[in-house]
């Protein structure tokens, strides 16, 4: 195990993609998280999992049960909005009756898992039946709200109209059929959730596996493979051939800009947190006064 | 030389209780009495000027042991007082998460009186027996109620959720799966029962049963004018046999009237007099069951075991999974007395409310199994010798719980670093 407190302890990075067809026409970029979770309920790793699926409002994803790929496809690709999938996990080992649950959040999501599964409290008889924690790289979320505010005010048109949402060289693209919106990600501060404002974890570093598209060329994604559950995952994946492996780029568009944003991310919020615990407010972070290392995640 | 003895506490039943009995010279209980030790906390007092969803989820807290049962009776109690109708697949699920824990309860209770029937050579696979009857139970109860203990989907109006199809099929597998061990347990349980060396006659009494149905209870069954709860001060004080011996006379009405002050639960009497409710209650009313005294008892109660895994194998089958469990309901009352009656493991729980127009609780009441049973406990230890009354007692399975057992533990060095009774 590597330790490393800009992208977390991880064992290997790697960049690959998916090799279904189905999968990466649907997908935000290698289709990795997909491919995953259909191919671990394929495996009998999981036996179905928590995602966010299509909403009643176009782009306002909602907690879904997947227990087939048909319901798995349906939750592809990214949704810039916040999702609960947490707040199902403990329905789904009661009235969906799932054992073995694959997840996947956003690094906070993937921090509230581990949580739950240290303190179970409320959660009896549910950690035990987490098999699986995918993770999502994620620098900030934005409410629906902030999200309609873009795509209306800024895009001139209707979530119904937008066909895909992006984030990608220090821009929010909005796509519709005919046309594409840029706005860059400097004009969207402000709108993001104020937790966020906190957050030190750029890569979801507690999860099995981590992955998004820094680092990795257009279509592609990288993966950091952190756990044995999820080392033997991928390996396996990449086996039967779910998963096709292409050379990392380790340059300043590959990882360098995976551990630069990452860190990025890390010093910024620290110095938000540290204004407010000098102010003398309650958060749950460490101050760096405090911290030996002011990288690490806590 | 008649004398009285105490057994304070009480052991391997849930809470804390005292038995005091006045024995003649060959140790023959002339008069028991059982009383409870455990302390009130008031519990039907705290929901008062509180929304109704409160309720269910306070009371669920009288006991770790038979919260599904209170949970029960609280939502029944409300539900007919907002004169909710429960849809069908919400009352099915009731009935089976209530089936559920009859199982897991009457299994806690196996291992509670273990050592007084299973051998030695058999004890530990009985226990694994038990342990693995209860982990399927409570898989039933968690995936139903939402917690096995203090379940949360239990709501007013019906279930918080239903189940999948996947569910449904889980909990028929389990069940079914479970029935040849549950049967070979029942049976296993039954032959140590029968075999046991007891006096003839142990624990019976001269009281009627009380029950409101085969499973899960009735409120058409039970009639409220026919309750009358006293203080526990004129039960015990009342009740003292006639002595020769002066001194002794003297000597006992004192005891009688220290018990009444000690006391912590009222004494109900139903049609004026005290009743035993339980397994065995519900066998005689409605499974032809003519046994009495404490062996029957012990047999009922096992029995029950099969007949609750039967009634869950029945009602998984009428789960429409698409089906709503919850009904619309408004908050406002019109203060009708709303009575909720669930056939707990321990017997017949009580509990009614009011529900104010404004939507707030302005009456609730609980009469639970073992208080019913407590008067009679003591009577059905007169006539054998004292040395079996704790036999007697066990029979019923009492619990008076809320007394926690803490234990601190050193997280290094193992170590017990503070062991003593901690009253809730």
């Amino acid at each position: 195990m590597i330790q490393d407190s800009v992208l977390g302890p991880h064992q290997e990075i790697l960049t690959a993609r998916a090799t279904d067809k189905k999968i990466l026409d649907k997908s935000q970029d290698g289709g990795i998280v997909t491919a995953l979770l259909v191919y671990a309920l394929e495996k009998n790793i999981i036996d179905g999992t928590v995602v966010a699926g299509p909403g009643k409002e176009p782009w306002k994803p909602e907690p879904m049960v997947a227990t087939t790929k048909k319901d798995i496809l349906k939750s592809a690709g990214t949704k810039y909005t916040m999702c609960p999938n947490v707040a199902l996990i403990k329905e789904a080992t009661r009235g969906y009756g799932l054992e073995k649950i694959g997840t996947v959040g956003t690094p906070c999501q993937v921090m509230g898992i581990r949580k739950m599964q240290t303190y179970p409290l409320g959660a009896r008889h549910v950690t035990d039946k987490i098999a699986l924690v995918l993770g999502i790289y994620c620098m900030e979320n934005f409410p629906y709200d902030s999200l309609k505010t873009f795509i209306q005010d800024k895009a001139g048109t209707t979530p119904d109209k937008v066909t895909k949402m992006d984030i990608s060289k220090g821009k929010l693209f909005i796509r519709t059929a005919d046309d594409e919106t840029a706005i860059p990600i400097k004009q969207t501060h402000g709108y993001e959730q104020s937790g966020c404002q906190y957050c030190l974890d750029y890569v979801a570093e507690l999860s099995d596996v981590s992955c998004g598209s820094v680092g990795a060329k257009p279509g592609w994604s990288t993966i950091i493979k952190r756990t044995d559950k999820g080392a033997s995952l991928i390996d396996s994946a990449i086996e039967d051939g779910v998963l096709e492996v292409t050379e990392t780029n380790e340059g300043k568009f590959g990882l360098e800009m995976l551990r630069k944003l990452s860190k990025n991310k890390k010093t910024q919020r620290q110095k938000n947190i540290d204004k407010k615990l000098d102010m003398g407010l309650q958060i749950p972070f460490t101050h760096s006064k405090f911290k030996e290392d002011i990288l690490e995640n806590r | 030389m008649s004398k009285t003895i105490t057994i304070s506490p009480t052991s391997r039943q849930e809470g804390h209780a005292t038995l005091s009995l006045e024995v003649d010279d060959e140790g023959i209980v002339t008069t028991g009495r059982y009383y409870s030790i455990t302390p009130v906390r008031g519990i039907e007092k705290m929901v008062l000027g509180r929304r109704p969803e409160s309720a269910p989820v306070l009371v669920q807290r009288i006991c770790g042991v038979c919260p599904v049962t209170h949970t029960l009776a609280s939502v029944e109690a409300i539900d007919d007082s907002l004169k909710i109708d429960v849809p069908k697949t919400g009352q099915i699920l009731r009935e089976m998460c209530l089936n559920a824990h009859m199982i897991n309860s009457h299994a806690i209770h196996h291992f509670l009186v273990a050592p007084d029937f299973v051998p030695e050579e058999d004890y530990i696979q009985v226990v694994k027996n038990i342990s693995e009857i209860r982990k399927q139970a409570q898989y039933v109860e968690d995936v139903i109620g939402g917690e096995g203990i203090h379940p949360s989907d239990i709501r007013i109006g019906g279930m918080a959720h239903n189940i999948t199809k996947n569910t449904k099929n889980k909990i028929k597998t389990r069940i079914s799966g479970l029935m040849g061990l549950l049967e070979k347990h029942v049976e296993q349980m039954a032959g140590y029962i029968e075999a046991k060396d007891f006096p003839k006659d142990l624990g019976v009494h001269a009281q009627p049963v009380l029950a409101t149905s085969n499973t899960y209870g009735s409120r058409q069954n039970i009639n409220l004018q026919s309750i009358n709860e006293i203080m526990p001060g004129s039960w015990y004080e009342d009740k003292y046999t006639e002595q020769e011996d002066e001194e002794f006379a003297k000597e006992t009405k004192k005891t009688a009237k220290k018990i009444g002050k000690t006391a912590c639960s009222q004494i109900p009497l139903y049609d004026d007099t005290p009743v035993e409710t339980g397994p065995r209650a519900r066998a005689k009313k409605y499974r032809k069951f003519d046994d009495v005294g404490v062996k029957a008892q012990h047999l009922a109660r096992a029995q029950e075991m099969l007949n609750a895994a039967e009634c869950i194998l029945d009602l998984v089958d009428k789960v429409d999974p698409s089906a709503q469990t919850m009904a619309k309901y408004s908050l406002e009352g019109t203060d009708r007395l709303g009575v909720g009656v669930i056939e707990g493991p321990r017997g017949t729980n009580l509990h009614t409310a009011k529900i104010s127009p404004e939507g707030y609780i302005t009456d609730y009441n609980c009469i639970v199994p073992t208080t019913w049973n407590i008067p009679t406990m003591g009577m059905a230890t007169e006539g054998t010798h004292y040395d079996y009354a704790p036999d007697v007692i066990r029979a019923y399975d009492p619990c008076l719980s809320c007394a926690t057992h803490m234990v601190v533990v050193d997280d290094e060095s193992k170590e017990v670093i503070k062991d003593d009774m901690v009253q809730l």
